[in-house]
């Protein structure tokens, strides 16, 4: 009766014995797999950098050239012609610096701290909206509570945020803007409201999607980056996005934070 | 015959780089006593005067460099160590002129003793902006030692 039990103890501990060190083993695979995958990926960013900003600044370059020393040459719509490319060197600058932070963001290692929210969004107001336009915009800031989480990323959601709340309310009647926060459970949620243009509710999901927009460059200008980068900064703090609004209603933006954070942003 | 003192040494690779910095210089009257050459071992034969350069006096110049990171033979950053550890060199204001805003090619190139580190910008007007402020800077405003 013992002895027996003894064996089947023994074979059910050599099995988990076997077991954890496949498994172990599997981890280390996986673990070397993905650094790997990193080490390619940083690669990949640092060739988009260099190696597609050449060609880019030439296309920019010479067509300078071309309408600073061939432009009285050409007609009105020779030079328009310059003026698209040009334009759209720009855009594909913007667009690759968006590309790059989005890559930095998911791959890099970040330092948590305490984190002043009131202070970051007053320096946002400041840099989004120059002393000339402030009075055209009413921003109100409901207090903000401290959190804990990487400065420089959050600095990034609120510059979108702001940003967004300004671009698409610049053309509406109202322009007023509200920034708030309340605590749920063991989170802080945190809000921005406008009066502007708003969105179709139907497309709330595919708002946080890298490239979907739902207005044109001639409505409002964008890459399509900005709130996708918005959500990896707010998963990487391990909390949630999400958005409300109506078509010329306004729109409210909202981001979760826990209240009680860990001290790294570790990727993956 | 006294011949003309290099004052700027262009090193870059990228021939449109190269036209667009040299017509950004001539844009503030800066391209007159410019020497471009293309790979790092140019450019530590040009300023060691050795090779198709052996002619050269090195007291001639340059008085600034600017130099590419990204360079066929000799890196970049290769380079810039080789002129930073090197007594004879060292005090040569080097200017590191870019695509790379990678953080560790920063770094890296300052711990190496980089004087100054510019991003070419893709916008034509700024990288005039650019290369002009830094021309001027490091060719008039600045005082080397004697």
């Amino acid at each position: 009766m013992t002895f027996t039990d003894i064996t089947h103890r023994k074979r059910a501990e050599n099995e988990i014995n076997q077991l954890n060190a496949s498994l172990e083993l599997k981890v280390r695979q996986r673990t070397a797999d993905l650094e790997t995958a990193i080490r390619e990926m940083e690669a990949f960013s640092y060739s988009v950098s260099h190696d597609l900003r050449a060609p880019l600044r030439a296309i920019g370059g010479y067509s300078k050239f071309l309408s600073d020393e061939f432009g009285t040459l050409l007609n009105d719509e020779g030079r328009r012609f310059i003026k698209v490319i040009r334009d759209n060197v720009t855009r594909m600058d913007q667009l690759i610096s968006d590309l790059l932070q989005l890559s930095r963001i998911n791959t890099g290692q970040f330092h948590f701290s305490n984190v002043s929210m009131e202070e970051v969004v007053q320096e946002v107001i400041t840099d989004v909206l120059p002393a000339v336009d402030r009075n055209r915009f009413r921003i109100h800031v409901d207090p903000l509570p401290a959190v804990k989480g990487n400065e420089n990323l959050l600095r990034q959601v609120w510059l979108n945020y702001i940003g967004n709340a300004v671009k698409y309310s610049s053309r509406s009647e109202k322009k007023d803007i509200v920034i708030g926060a309340e605590v749920q459970g063991d989170e802080h949620i945190f809000w921005i409201r406008d009066q502007g243009v708003g969105f179709n509710p139907l497309y709330k999901d595919k708002l946080f999607g890298i490239f979907q927009r739902l207005h044109t460059q001639e409505e409002f200008e964008g890459t399509g980056v900005g709130l996708a980068l918005v959500q990896r900064i707010i998963h990487r703090h391990k909390g949630r996005v999400w958005a409300e609004g109506k078509p010329n209603q306004g729109a409210t933006f909202y981001f979760t934070l826990p209240k009680h954070a860990n001290n790294e942003g570790k990727s993956g | 015959m006294k011949e003309n003192p290099v004052e700027i040494l262009l090193v870059e690779d990228n021939p449109h780089d190269a036209e667009m910095t040299i017509r950004a210089l001539r844009k503030q009257h800066l391209a007159n006593h410019l020497e471009h050459v293309s790979d790092g071992e140019e450019a530590l034969d040009f300023v060691f005067a050795r090779g198709k350069f052996a002619h050269r006096k090195p007291d001639q110049g340059p008085r600034v460099i600017l130099l590419d990171l990204k360079l066929p033979k000799i890196g970049g950053l290769d380079v810039l160590r080789t002129l930073k550890s090197d007594p004879e060199t060292k005090h040569l204001p080097v200017v590191v002129l870019t695509s790379s805003r990678e953080d560790k090619d920063i770094v890296e190139s300052y711990q190496l003793g980089v004087n100054s580190y510019i991003v070419k910008p893709v916008d034509f007007d700024k990288f005039v902006q650019a290369v002009g402020e830094l021309g001027w800077y490091w060719l008039l405003l600045n005082q080397p030692p004697e």
